[in-house]
């Protein structure tokens, strides 16, 4: 029950801030729908050219609505003590993270889902052809980075440099899945970078193959987790 | 019986050692005034006791629990007013005790939480608007929902006028009378003096004094002070004195006979003492004299 409200709590938040709402939905909404429909209508493969730049761009919706949101969200209620509010109510401290992170993740899922639909709408890219593996592997995806995003905070000073600091992320990110187009990268890079979540999930996305992306999604999921608990801050650093 | 016992409690902070082997209890249903400067230990205390901090050193139990190892249990019977902590700036006031109804057990309506802090005409306005007055009044509202057992107010009337504060002071002394203990930390002496039944004066992380509020009281001095004019060596006078800002101070088990001697002696000389003043000690006067020791 107490799950229940936390998560109530972060999705009314969610949908509250509206600067943040510029940022972690219309922004990666615009980028996983806008840039497709450039490229069917501008380029000579058209629908395929549009569907490949549709599935990368999974992974800037899983670093901005997922990773960023999270770690923004979280480092803002850290500094102005609200973090430390709810702690003085029985919530435990899981249950006040999770319902959080589980309320991010699940609004990451439904705007990947908005994207392909529209997607599909506008620029007549074809649905996922194995909705059940699709609907596995962004749901994985969302629920990793948001457990990265949240044990990202702890290396967030304050509040003013979250979007600086989760800025890189997105940048990575979006370059390793080709969401930034076809950018050549030496092969060692590329084949550090395949090793990323969010590439996990476009790969996985891309070819159907699930057994490796989730592998790689397992590891980071092990990694989120034991630094969300070594490292989490629930109060500003002491000056 | 003991609802909190603090014994040899010590916390240090990066090196610094922020309270240094402070005992004390609380029993059911009392009010209890953890008085101090700035930086003289209290807020570790209650954060401590409030289970947000481990303890370096010593025992804490808040109702036979240790708060934090046992956390999730005594949240159950606590409510907290910490010194300082955030609100959801975007939700109204009747958003946030909804919001913080859901996170307590068998919750008292929200209008009876409102009515309570004194702000239910305010249950529409969104909590970045609210003065830090009303914060306070907003954080006693949610501090009471759970109906607590155990109530820790770390500087509970902070930025409230006059008419808040009395009204906070009532609902506090309500709470105790129904059995509900109190913890409180907080500037103004007057109100410790006002609420409290037992209190403790901590400075540099250690309890200078301590012990019930009225018999502290009793056994201190009181104080008969007056202009000094201008050409008078104190050193005539019958009593000791000691001269701040042009007064002079005398300190006395019974400032009455103290004033009548010092009447009688300015009278045999033709003398008016100007600005006579004759009270017994407050609590202010415990503190200072407290305060004074430690820094000699």
């Amino acid at each position: 029950m107490s799950l229940t409200a936390t998560y109530r709590l972060g999705t009314r938040l969610f949908w509250r801030d509206k600067a943040m709402l510029f940022a972690s939905v219309l922004t990666p909404v615009g980028i996983a729908v806008g840039l497709p429909t450039l490229m069917r209508h501008v380029t000579a493969e058209g629908v395929a050219a549009a569907a490949a730049l549709s599935q990368s761009a999974i992974a800037v919706v899983l670093s901005i609505t997922a990773f960023m949101n999270i770690g923004v969200a979280l480092t803002g209620r850290r500094d102005q003590l609200v973090l430390k509010r709810l702690r003085c109510t029985r919530l435990t401290d899981g249950q006040i993270l999770l319902g959080q992170m589980a309320s991010v993740a699940t609004q990451t899922v439904a705007i990947i889902v908005v994207c392909v639909v529209a997607v599909r709408i506008v620029a007549g890219v074809p649905l996922p052809a194995n909705p059940v593996a699709f609907a596995a592997v962004t749901i994985a995806g969302s629920v990793v980075m948001t457990l990265l995003g949240a044990a990202y905070t702890a290396v967030i000073p304050r509040l003013e440099l979250a979007a600086a600091y989760t800025m890189p992320v997105f940048l990575v990110c979006g370059l390793s899945a080709g969401a930034m187009g076809p950018i050549p990268l030496p092969s060692w890079l590329q084949a550090i970078l395949d090793l990323l979540p969010t590439t996990a999930v476009v790969d996985a996305v891309r070819t159907g193959e699930l057994a490796v992306p989730f592998l790689i999604l397992a590891v980071w999921a092990v990694l989120g987790y034991l630094a969300l608990r070594l490292w989490f801050r629930w109060e500003p650093r002491r000056s | 019986m003991t609802t909190i016992e603090v014994n040899g409690l010590r916390k240090s902070h990066q090196g610094f050692e922020a309270v240094k082997d402070v005992s004390f209890e609380v029993s059911a249903g009392e009010i209890f005034a953890l008085l101090g400067r700035n930086g003289a230990g209290k807020t570790t205390t209650i954060e401590v006791l409030a289970g947000f901090q481990r303890a370096d050193g010593g025992t804490v139990r808040v109702l036979g629990l240790d708060p934090y190892a046992d956390r999730a249990a005594v949240r159950q019977r606590t409510g907290i007013m910490l010194q300082e902590a955030g609100f959801f700036p975007d939700l109204t006031v009747a958003q946030t005790v909804d919001t913080w109804r859901d996170f307590t057990a068998a919750p008292r309506p929200r209008a009876e939480a409102l009515e309570l802090a004194g702000l239910t005409a305010r249950s529409g306005t969104r909590v970045r608007q609210l003065s830090g007055g009303e914060k306070r009044r907003l954080d006693l509202a949610l501090a009471l929902l759970g109906r607590p057992d155990v109530l820790f107010l770390d500087e509970p009337t902070t930025g409230m006028d006059p008419e808040a504060r009395a009204a906070t002071w009532e609902v506090i002394r309500d709470l105790a009378r129904q059995g509900t203990t109190i913890l409180l930390t907080t500037h103004y002496l007057e109100e410790a003096q006002r609420l409290a039944a037992a209190m403790a004066i901590m400075d540099h992380g250690v309890i200078v004094a301590s012990g019930g509020m009225a018999e502290t009281l009793a056994a201190r001095s009181g104080r008969v002070a007056f202009r000094l004019p201008a050409a008078m060596d104190p050193g005539v006078l019958p009593l000791p004195v000691t001269v701040e800002n042009g007064l002079a101070v005398c300190r006395a088990e019974d400032p009455d006979l103290a004033a009548q001697t010092l009447l009688t002696w300015a009278a045999e000389r033709g003398l008016r003492l100007e600005g006579l003043e004759v009270r017994t000690a407050t609590l202010e006067d415990l503190f200072l004299e407290s305060a004074v020791k430690e820094t000699r």
